[in-house]
């Protein structure tokens, strides 16, 4: 079997999340199959600056195809027309547009994927929202499984994609939220579908006396690994953390990741910057819990991270997914207020039994549903699926409209996802959680 | 932030979620927004009616938190005339201002004007700017008219602004009221005080005396109805001479009593220290009145003084300290009496002793003592028990 990976980044150096997504699931199928990853030149998602050679190489021992990117995005002119299809009434051009100004445009991939596409039994694409995914979908056809990575973010709203998400021989999903936003806007119920997510290479031993002792940091630790960046909620937890810091001045907030955005001066903020793998599985260890503040997430990494090293988790509870995930793993709590962040914060902190539970808990979790064994058999297990199901009853995405493109029927993209209901998604038993707002619109 | 209790194997992240949050509203009391909270929070620093809080200068303090906004006046300033409206109609353009030689010319106009047709169409431009004549003499009626309330809204507004500007000296007048009720208020808080503190100094002492002049009735009344000859000549001539000879009456002994002084002194000491081999029923046996004069009554007070009134008590200060008991002679104390020991009730005080001060107390100490209503008169007149069992109904 072969499989093609279309991502539009790659690299052994990119850490963002769908990218790193698709280079872990490249390499763990490339045990089971042989596997191509197609990609761009570019390594800067803002530009799309091609910055790598075009041709192929080897990463980890799977080989790259690089594709030029013909255009490198205009910053102004891609917020203009965010702000034309997010907010206003549209036209299905104006969202062609869009997707053209957000790029990686790169038609050599897409010519890549019509002449040789032929080649690959399967091809994954990875990110639903890019160039590469929504015309590499319309050439490949019924060889394409779509990992969307979406958010419930207004690009989701855009009326093109609702083709894609039908017209994919499957979709693996990171999480049940996820399922249920894309079904809910898609409808596309008809399309085989698991929720698969990803695992994670986690030490077995990691040494939390070895962070200690390099840091010199004392007492209780809460852990914020990733970006450090207000879209990923850290403005409010900043915020969260010096008003729970004058109640309980023992707690040391360690921040791993770039920041691109000003960290506040506090005597319990300790920023380490960019560290190995190592020094962070280290440093998650010796922490008492994560906190993960981001309000929009599709799968969260670090979480999974965390609970494999049996460390709770303290989630956003305005994000539909690590909602889901505290309540489905019982391995973490939710705030929504800084009322509630005080308060789940303090119980984790002061109650060890609480905290061990979680933790353990959320290493069940992960041992069930993210461990690479079981990951990969999820893929294999929905590729075998589609060998035996008839390509040719698969629905093809349905074709634009040839007149009628410059017609501003389409709402705004932010309308659109706002009518979506919110909440976590339903348990394995059927029953919905009493989260924040399950159900509500 | 109280705790929870943990099942470690059975951990439900909704159930902690949902106490969490009922907690956090258990602490808010209801279920306030934040935002309200923090509108009740802004009303509660303004206490203006604590007396400790309230400052002299308050009219002044607010002025300087609050200055008033200086309005800028509206200055309206009435246009010039209107230009008087151009009548235009179908004949305008022919027309001449010429007299006669006008009238010749209009008349050439009119001629030519086919002429004039093969040109152009002059009959729309009349017929807009006929109907713009009309439109300019409409738009200035119209302003004419924005013109009007422009000036009734300035005045409403001037009218408007004299009632703020009014408001503001109310405003000012009112936090003075304010002040001076907060001063009084304080003034008459402590004269509460003061007065509280009086009363219950008064009442101590009314109570102090009922309870002797019952005391003292008890005695009379015990004593008067059968007053024997000798005593009375002796009463007399005693009267006579100038000055009041005591009686004396030697206390009943006791066995084992360590009882040798003769002399009244040590008697009167060990009276007024009510020791438990002196003290009296708490009533008079029914043949007191029969008995005569001068024969030992067992268990009975010693009639002292009846002949004379007991000095008032002294005044007391509310601050001044009780005096401290005197305890019973050890002797007395600690000898095997076999009679079980009679309440602790002292006689009438000596004359010539100080009454017990009353001891100043609280209302609220009033309210708690205990009141045993069908307890007799005498067992209430304890002023120095040792035991201080009758304190509080001392006091």
């Amino acid at each position: 079997m072969k499989l093609a990976v279309i991502v539009q980044r790659y690299g052994a150096e990119l850490n963002g999340g769908a990218e790193l997504h698709a280079r872990y699931v490249a390499e763990h199928l490339a045990r089971h199959a042989e596997v191509e990853v197609l990609t761009t030149c570019a390594t800067d998602y803002i530009t799309w600056r091609n910055e790598l050679d075009p041709g192929v190489e080897r990463v980890n021992g799977v080989p790259v195809r690089r594709f030029p990117v013909s255009r490198e995005r205009n910053v102004d002119e891609f917020g203009r027309r965010s702000v034309q299809v997010f907010e206003e009434p549209h036209s299905v051009a104006a969202e062609l547009a869009w997707l053209r100004s957000e790029g990686p445009t790169s038609p050599s991939l897409i010519n890549h994927l019509r002449r040789r596409g032929d080649a690959y039994d399967y091809c994954l694409f990875f990110s639903y929202r890019y160039y590469h995914a929504y015309h590499g979908i319309r050439v490949t056809g019924p060889r394409a499984v779509l990992v969307p990575t979406a958010e419930r973010d207004p690009a989701l709203g855009l009326g093109i994609f609702g083709g894609s998400f039908r017209g994919v021989r499957a979709l693996m999903y990171n999480s049940h939220e996820e399922r249920a936003l894309i079904s809910a806007i898609s409808n596309n119920d008809a399309v085989p579908g698991v929720v698969v997510g990803i695992g994670s290479e986690v030490p077995a031993h990691p040494e939390p006396q070895r962070f200690r002792q390099t840091t010199g940091i004392e007492g209780p630790v809460l852990i914020y690994v990733g970006r450090i960046d207000e879209n990923k909620g850290c403005h409010e937890l900043f915020d969260y953390f010096q008003r729970y810091a004058r109640l309980s001045p023992q707690l040391t907030l360690v921040l791993i990741g770039n920041p691109v955005m000003p960290i506040p001066t506090h005597s319990r903020i300790r920023h380490l910057g960019y560290v190995t793998d190592q020094e962070k599985f280290d440093a998650m260890a010796a922490a008492d819990l994560l906190v993960m503040p981001s309000h929009y997430e599709s799968l969260s990494m670090v979480t999974l991270e965390a609970w494999a090293l049996g460390r709770p988790v303290l989630a956003n509870g305005r994000c539909d997914v690590l909602c889901g995930q505290c309540i489905r793993s019982n391995g973490g709590l939710y705030y929504e207020n800084y009322e509630e962040f005080a308060e789940t914060l303090h119980s984790i902190v002061s109650n060890s039994t609480l905290r061990d539970a979680l933790g353990m808990n959320g290493r069940a979790y992960f041992n069930t549903h993210y461990t690479w064994p079981v990951i990969e058999r999820k893929y294999l297990d929905m590729l075998d699926r589609l060998e035996r199901e008839d390509a040719a009853q698969v629905t093809r995405p349905e074709p634009l409209p040839i007149w009628g493109r410059r017609r501003r029927n389409l709402p705004p993209g932010r309308q659109v996802v706002d009518r979506l209901p919110t909440g976590p998604a339903a348990r394995a038993d059927g029953t919905r959680p009493t989260g924040r707002s399950a159900g509500n619109s | 932030m109280a705790e929870f209790n943990i099942q470690s194997d059975s951990v439900d992240v909704t159930r902690i979620m949902e106490q969490i949050r009922q907690r956090i509203r258990e602490k808010r009391g209801r279920d306030y927004t934040e935002q309200q909270i923090r509108e009740l929070a802004t009303v509660k620093l303004e206490r203006f009616l604590d007396p400790q809080q309230v400052r002299s200068d308050l009219v002044e303090h607010y002025r300087q938190l609050e200055p008033p906004a200086a309005l800028e006046p509206i200055r309206y300033e009435r246009p010039g005339p209107a230009p008087e409206p151009f009548d235009f109609d179908e004949h305008t353009i022919y027309a001449s201002s010429r007299g006669t030689m006008g009238k010749l010319i209009r008349l050439i106009r009119k001629l030519l004007n086919p002429i004039l047709k093969l040109f152009l169409n002059p009959t729309p431009v009349v017929f807009a700017l006929s109907r713009q004549a009309e439109i300019n003499a409409w738009t200035l009626q119209l302003l004419q008219q924005q013109t009007d309330l422009a000036e009734r809204v300035t005045k409403q507004f001037e009218r408007a602004g004299a009632k703020f500007a009014a408001r503001e000296e109310l405003d000012a007048l009112n936090y003075e009221v304010l002040n001076n009720l907060v001063v009084e208020m304080t003034r008459l808080s402590v004269d509460m005080k003061n007065h509280r503190s009086l009363v219950e100094s008064v009442a101590g002492r009314l109570d102090f005396d009922e309870r002797r002049a019952r005391a003292l009735e008890s005695v009379v009344q015990h004593r008067s109805p059968q007053p024997s000859p000798g005593e009375d000549g002796e009463r007399a001539s005693s009267t006579a001479s100038g000055r009041t000879r005591r009686r004396r009456r030697r206390p009943r002994r006791r066995p084992g009593a360590a009882t040798t002084a003769d002399d009244g002194t040590n008697n009167d000491t060990a009276t007024a220290a009510g020791t438990p081999s002196e003290t009296a029923p708490t009533a008079p046996p029914p043949d007191t009145a029969t008995r005569p004069v001068g024969t030992t009554v067992p268990d009975a007070v010693p009639p002292r003084h009846y002949g004379a009134t007991p000095p008032p008590a002294p005044v007391v200060e509310p601050s001044a300290p009780p005096p401290e008991t005197t305890p019973p002679p050890p002797s007395a104390a600690s000898s095997p009496d076999p009679e079980p020991p009679t309440p602790a009730v002292p006689p009438v005080a000596d004359a010539g002793a100080p009454d017990p001060p009353p001891t100043p107390q609280t209302s609220g100490q009033q309210r708690d003592a205990p009141a045993p209503a069908t307890a007799p008169a005498t067992e209430t007149v304890a002023p120095t028990s040792p035991t201080g069992d009758a304190s509080t109904d001392e006091q």
